[in-house]
């Protein structure tokens, strides 16, 4: 797992993600994609997202208050801020171009 | 400005492709890559997808007239913004450099969809632009860097990743095959 840009996050980020990682795998959940109907999937993903709030919320919590505080003093704070100006990216992009179909 | 793209399969399903998108650091064949950290992580109920905010630390060599021209150190930061959408089998990151962002931008996008055969295509498409405010020959130097350095870096993130699919699918068969 990577490190946190700060080293005094690093753990706590590395629980985040393991924590984060174990529920994806479940989330994703392959068979759901194809052969569930549309009010399983639905109610999947409201159970899943709650849960991933139980689960992981409270080492989310932590390693933001670390994280943050590390963005502000490494100088990245403003840079960042542009960025998310520039392209806040609430939404995905549209396709950009459709992948050739036979590309191997 | 510069164009680049590139798509081709991996030879995984998507959700292992998905799954692995978060086990890609830190990679050996990707040594650039020295820190990931997520800024910001919602999960839309009503659709699914997960949006993630993440800042990856990298280290490059950074040429000498370039710290010299504009400033700046080997540490640089990227910004990523992803979605996993698990309804519609899609996933797009966005990327693009928080350093040395005043003068030029790397605008990278990649996206994975399901491909036939239990494979997963990948197209990665990037703008590598100047902005017009400075010197021109140096503007068109630090272009062909930051290209030169893309065209790298993808072509070891391709290896890499390729790699962490392998044993990570391993895992996951395992996984399956073993009782609860």
């Amino acid at each position: 797992m990577a490190d946190s840009l700060s080293p005094q996050c690093t753990s706590l980020k590395q629980e985040y993600d393991s924590c984060f990682n174990v529920w994806f795998e479940e989330y994703l959940e392959p068979s759901l994609a194809t052969n569930a109907t549309e009010a399983q999937r639905t109610a999947h993903y409201q159970r899943k997202a709650e849960e991933f709030q139980t689960r992981c919320g409270k080492v989310y919590a932590e390693y933001q208050n670390c994280i943050q505080n590390a963005v502000k003093q490494k100088g990245i704070e403003p840079l960042l801020q542009q960025a998310r100006e520039e392209h806040p990216l609430r939404e995905p992009l549209p396709p950009s171009a459709p992948p050739s179909k036979d590309s191997k | 400005m510069h164009f680049f793209s590139q798509v081709f399969n991996y030879e995984h399903p998507w959700s292992t492709v998905v799954i692995g998108m978060w086990h890609k650091y830190p990679n050996p064949k990707c040594t650039h890559v020295v820190s990931i950290d997520v800024l910001d992580r919602t999960v839309d109920p009503k659709t699914g997808i997960i949006r993630t905010e993440r800042i990856l630390g990298c280290k490059q060599k950074t040429p000498g007239w370039i710290l010299a021209l504009f400033g700046g150190s080997e540490d640089a930061f990227v910004r990523e913004i992803s979605f996993v959408d698990p309804v519609r089998q899609n996933a797009t990151i966005t990327s693009v450099n928080l350093s040395l962002s005043q003068f030029a931008t790397c605008f990278e996008r990649i996206q994975y969809s399901p491909a036939p055969d239990n494979r997963t295509s990948f197209t990665q498409t990037a703008e590598i632009q100047a902005r017009m405010t400075i010197w021109r020959s140096a503007a068109d130097g630090l272009e062909r860097w930051l290209v030169d350095r893309f065209e790298q870096n993808a072509a070891l993130g391709k290896l890499g990743f390729t790699d962490v699919l392998r044993t990570l699918e391993d895992r996951l068969e395992e996984r399956q095959t073993t009782p609860a």
